[in-house]
């Protein structure tokens, strides 16, 4: 347990539990949250004993609804908010971890808060689930990596419907598009996200995140390289067996 | 110069270029391909237009390539016009109003939302003429339907409904008999109610990020998204979030 200021975090039995904690705001994401997570994530990505990560909104009605805008609509310079995206590179941090991340959506699930929820590996949602990326009719786009993160998820129509529009996504249209992996109609989606976590937990760390590296590296590729990434980390676990 | 093969119309902010040679199932021949490709690069150069509309007269949205005797380069780079469609920089919408079949489907691939009517039919048809697509079909569509799906239509030929359509995430809306042109005229107006450089942007980030290793996608999002600080549209969206009203985009 450690304390951070907007969010909460907690390790135990291998799954770290990350909650975004502003529940008075709908955990809007602001510039104390972005230090939080970059610093959570730091502790995660060198922590040995964590196999599995979920993320999940606190109070009642939200995931996370998006920024404060009052706090990004704001950057001393441009040149200064593009030094800051890339030496505070959250969502580099988040897409990089090496272990299965899990996002237990509920409620409202809104621009940046969506982009948190699309740079995870899977994502649980509650049936009253409502996800958006409204950042276009407000004059911006989605800078946390939405717009190369849901077309990489739903496919390049989903995502210039969803973007292009704005428009709010409930959690069955979700599921359909593959946005969600499972709905779960009763109560909220963190009980079942515990489950699937203590249950990758108990698997091989090391297939489970070389399993994931695979899958990731494999798809940011060629089909030829994707199948010699795969063979090269393959092999890597065959050796460790025969070790062991 | 008269057009037409290809009708242009504006209102507001929105152009529909109407492929009109309903005679013919709007099948495209040079002739309509030209005048197709004027109207994409008058859409280009209109300031005034922020999103365009591609439909088709008659009971059909395209049939496909008009009659000719064999394909050769010639006939290949006299009417391919897909991509004068994708390089539109503006948001498009292609309203499938009838059967898009061969190269129409391939038009309709080139534009970034599709919608059809219900009744509409769709499908890659060339193997069934001995030959292949060749307006970007076999590229685009593996590209918006997973793959398994993107070579069953090509190698067999299949035509869909518009409800398997949406189904497999060909088209992401389809509209009842009678409804396409309030459909798509109410996604038209949400497109042009957002800022003009951010629709363009999101849209730039989504075709060319994706095209791009994820880690050199995510900066061309955040260099656009930064360089959209620059634009007063951007604040004027921010203070009307903040103030709780409808923004006023200028385009600027």
């Amino acid at each position: 347990m450690s304390a951070f200021e907007t969010i909460l975090f907690e390790s135990k039995d291998g799954v770290a539990l990350v909650t975004l904690n502003r529940p008075k705001v709908l955990n809007a994401y602001n510039v104390q949250m972005r230090d939080d997570l970059y610093e959570a994530l730091g502790l995660i990505d060198a922590d040995d004993e964590i196999r599995v990560v979920v993320f999940r909104g606190a109070g009642d009605r939200a995931f996370c609804a998006g920024a404060d805008l009052t706090e990004f609509g704001t950057a001393p310079s441009q040149a200064i908010a593009r030094q800051v995206r890339f030496e505070r590179d959250v969502w580099g941090r988040l897409l990089g971890l090496r272990q299965p991340v899990i996002a237990a959506v509920h409620g409202y699930c809104l621009g940046s808060g969506m982009e948190i929820a699309l740079a995870c590996d899977l994502r649980i949602a509650s049936a009253d689930a409502r996800f958006g990326l409204p950042e276009t009719s407000l004059g911006m786009i989605p800078a946390a990596g939405g717009t190369q993160t849901l077309p990489r998820i739903v496919g390049p129509s989903w995502a210039l419907d969803a973007q292009l529009t704005g428009r709010t996504i409930d959690a069955r249209e979700a599921l359909r598009i593959g946005l969600v992996n499972r709905i779960v109609d009763q109560g909220g989606p963190f009980d079942e996200a515990a489950r699937l976590a203590a249950h990758l937990a108990s698997r091989d760390p090391a297939a489970v995140r070389t399993a994931k590296e695979a899958v990731v590296r494999g798809l940011d590729t060629t089909l030829d390289r994707g199948l010699d990434i795969e063979r090269r980390l393959a092999l890597r676990m065959a050796l460790r067996s025969a070790e062991n | 110069m008269t057009r037409s093969s290809v009708l242009l119309e504006k209102r507001d902010a929105i152009a529909r270029i109407v492929l009109n040679r309903p005679a013919m199932g709007n099948a495209i021949d040079s002739a309509l391909a030209h005048e197709l490709r004027d109207a994409c690069r008058d859409v280009v150069e209109d300031d005034d237009v922020t999103v365009a509309v591609i439909t088709g007269a008659g009971q059909s949205f395209c049939q496909g390539s008009a009659g000719f005797s064999g394909l050769t380069p010639g006939v290949i780079a006299e009417r391919q016009v897909a991509c004068a469609i994708a390089d539109i920089p503006k948001p498009t919408i292609a309203a499938m109003n009838g059967d898009a079949l061969g190269q129409g489907l391939e038009l309709a691939l080139a534009c970034d939302l599709r919608v059809a009517a219900e009744g509409a039919r769709l499908g890659l048809t060339q193997i069934l003429e001995g030959t292949m697509p060749w307006d970007g079909g076999t590229q685009r569509l593996p590209r918006a339907v997973p793959r398994g799906i993107a070579l069953e239509m090509i190698l067999t030929g299949k035509t869909i409904d518009a409800r398997e359509a949406l189904a497999i995430g060909l088209v992401t809306r389809v509209a009842a008999p009678g409804e396409l042109d309030a459909t798509v005229g109410e996604l038209a107006a949400k497109l042009a109610a957002s800022a003009p450089i951010a629709g363009r942007y999101a849209k730039e980030a989504i075709h060319q990020g994706m095209d791009l290793p994820l880690s050199h996608a995510l900066r061309l999002e955040a260099d656009l998204a930064v360089l959209l600080h620059t634009s007063s549209d951007r604040s004027e969206g921010i203070r009307a979030f903040l103030e709780k009203r409808t923004p006023r985009f200028k385009g600027g």
